[in-house]
């Protein structure tokens, strides 16, 4: 059982400066679990502390039920692969893969059986003899990885392992993860701010800002139903669209307004929120949730746009334009691949309103949609 | 055609930029053949000759017989000896105890400027002071090492005067004054080690011990070496503190081969044979450098 727990968990640098507050998790055993924020958002330090690399300023953290804040890094049984790989320069890779081993005063024979299986399994069977230094990135990522999964523990943690690769193998690196996590069953806490990453590889997704929890969930939960603007803004690229605008009542609906723009809410949002008309609010749009369309405006899905530019990607076309028209604010919009737009070209989208996300001006919270939609 | 001239003009603007490199660096090239390279060949060629400060010409030729003679004498062999023996003691006291103080000086944070300022001290000072200061801290009567000696009860010893203290007398001051050089180059390569391997090892369950063990010291391993060649090339040559403390004396219990070899130039007038030291002296320190040079290179 590897149930990792931290209950009001906080680091606070001796200089004062805190760096994770108050952090509440629990990461269920054999959970593929991603720490996903910007940088210096506490998620690194956070996975540290469950480490036992940082010491737990207050709160309690605990491993498969266990209390944990005081015992030592080497007898918390969990394996850690670093951003840089952190690998024993002097030693060979069998030495790197063996050593935390032969400090368990493992025999011989058992080690050199591990060694050959783990390095068989990510393919690093060639290069035991190799030292680090002769070693290509990818290649110092599997040891890195080998010499956690050679230990057998009870829970990796993963500190933005992948991100000195090149983005070819940062993807391919990805699928092995997952392989892998699907083969050993064992507990993942990963750290990234990739959001790519985060979406493909996590079960669920803890996003982080400023040292404090923003949101638990599932990617797709996460995607569909941010909470706030942060969340709305970090994942998904190009990510949401964030127009200023504000609630209006009328003809017995509701209607979010952004500057000529206007997309009548569906009947959900009018009863849940027909108390904040006329409250300023943040709309927030996906680029894939508009569409090309041969509708009118007079439809209520229908949005007026200018073109702007766009930039070709391939599989699509990402279209800027200015919303509601000429000097809008500007948005991004997924388009086809065979797109094609001039810029100051008038276009008619329309938009999915159900796919619709409305957030509190002042706070970022947001308006969550109803569940219903 | 157009090729070729565009290699011409290369040549052309090679040869004029290597001609006007040489113009650049002649005059010291001149200087350093005038005060360095010249003495030593002078002193190869005098070491090849009969020339005594009492019939001072190259008459006699006697080719490699200083070097028979010097080879042949028991003193010089007994210096040589006495100064390997000092060489080694010196290097491994000062690295081992200017390891310890840079492990843990690497630890410090506060004040670690002030550190560096009071082990510096000793280093920035001329070897003929510190021999001097050391002479009075250490007269057996009037010292003040043998005073607070005997203020716990300990006899007065003869730190210079006698034949088997002296050396080490001389060991102790030779540490005093140069172990803070290993302290600030090994503190400097412990500084510039990897934290990561460290976090690593403590997760793979490694106490402090074997973290010194296994990773530091290997990590460390060029540094060290480099830092004591470089210790040993200067201890191989200490001259001043004997000049100043014991005159290679009692008898020739501290009679390192520098002194002894001024000895043989000076005191009994025999430049030839001196010479012939000398160029001996020069084989083993060159030895040592090319050894140095080579290591170095094949760490870059």
């Amino acid at each position: 059982m590897a149930d990792i727990t931290l209950d009001r968990v906080s680091k606070i640098y001796p200089n004062g400066v805190p760096a994770v507050r108050e952090v509440s998790l629990d990461i269920k055993d054999g959970e593929f679990m991603i720490f996903l924020g910007p940088s210096g958002c506490g998620k690194s330090t956070t996975l540290r502390m469950i480490a036992g690399l940082e010491s737990v300023t207050s709160g309690r953290l605990s491993i498969g039920g266990a209390l944990m804040n005081d015992v030592d890094p080497a007898d918390r049984n969990i394996a850690i692969v670093f951003q840089n790989y952190a690998l024993y320069p002097h030693m060979s890779v069998a030495g790197n893969l063996g050593f935390g081993l032969q400090l368990r005063k493992v025999p011989k024979a058992e080690i050199d059986r591990r060694i050959a299986a783990i390095s068989a399994m990510l393919g690093i069977g060639e290069l035991l003899d190799r030292k680090p230094a002769h070693l290509s990135g990818g290649q110092r990522q599997r040891v890195a990885l080998g010499r956690a999964l050679v230990r057998e523990p009870k829970a990796f943690l993963l500190d933005e392992p992948l991100s000195n690769l090149d983005a070819k193998l940062r993807a391919s690196m990805r699928t092995e993860l997952i392989k892998l996590h699907q083969t050993l069953g064992t507990t993942i806490v990963h750290v990234t701010h990739d959001q790519v990453e985060a979406m493909t590889m996590g079960q669920r997704i803890c996003i982080m800002k400023d040292g404090e929890i923003v949101q638990v969930g599932a990617p797709m939960e996460v995607y569909r139903y941010p909470a706030d603007i942060f969340v709305a803004g970090f994942l998904a690229s190009p990510p949401m669209n964030l127009v200023a605008g504000r609630l209006d009542a009328e003809a017995g609906g509701l209607t979010a307004i952004a500057g000529s723009a206007r997309f009548q809410l569906p009947q959900g949002f009018a009863s849940a929120y027909a108390a904040q008309s006329g409250n300023p609010v943040t709309l927030g749009l996906r680029p894939e949730d508009f569409h090309l369309s041969a509708r009118d405006l007079k439809h209520p899905q229908g949005v007026a746009v200018t073109a702007v530019a766009t930039e070709v990607l391939g599989p699509e076309v990402i279209l800027v334009c200015g919303l509601g028209g000429k000097g809008g604010p500007e948005i991004m919009v997924r388009c086809p691949r065979d797109f094609t737009a001039t810029p100051g070209q008038a276009l008619d989208l329309h938009y999915d309103l159900s796919q619709i996300h409305l957030f509190d001006k002042t706070t970022g919270k947001a308006l969550q949609r109803p569940r219903s939609l | 055609m157009s090729e070729m001239t565009v290699n011409n003009a290369i040549t052309l603007t090679d040869r004029r930029d290597r001609r006007f490199g040489w113009l650049m660096a002649s005059p010291s090239l001149a200087l350093l053949f005038l005060v360095i390279l010249f003495p030593v060949f002078w002193a190869f060629f005098t070491s090849l000759h009969d020339y005594t400060l009492i019939a001072p010409n190259f008459d006699t030729f006697t080719g490699a017989g200083n070097f028979i003679k010097a080879a042949e004498d028991g003193e010089f062999r007994h210096s040589l000896w006495l100064t390997a023996m000092f060489v080694v003691g010196v290097v491994l006291l000062e690295f081992l105890l200017g390891f310890m103080v840079a492990l843990a000086l690497n630890k410090v944070e506060r004040f670690k400027a002030i550190y560096y300022a009071i082990l510096l001290c000793p280093l920035l000072m001329n070897p003929v002071i510190v021999g001097l200061i050391w002479r009075m801290f250490l007269h057996p009567n009037l010292g003040i090492v043998n005073y607070l000696l005997s203020t716990i009860g300990l006899g007065p010893v003869n730190w210079l005067g006698s034949t088997s203290v002296a050396i080490w007398t001389i060991i102790l001051v030779d540490i005093w004054h140069q172990v803070s050089f290993m302290i600030v180059l090994l503190l400097a390569g412990l500084s510039a080690l990897p934290k990561e391997p460290y976090e690593a090892a403590r997760v793979d369950g490694a106490s402090p011990l074997q973290c010194l063990w296994r990773i530091t010291l290997p990590l460390m391993r060029p540094v060290i070496i480099v830092t004591l060649l470089i210790r040993l090339i200067f201890a191989v040559k200490t001259y001043d503190l004997i000049y100043i403390m014991t005159r290679g004396g009692p008898g020739v219990s501290t009679d390192f081969i520098s002194y002894f070899i001024y000895r043989t130039a000076f005191v009994s007038l025999n430049i030839g044979e001196a010479s012939a030291m000398s160029i001996t002296l020069l084989a083993i320190i060159l030895a040592l450098t090319l050894y140095l040079y080579r290591y170095m290179r094949s760490l870059a």
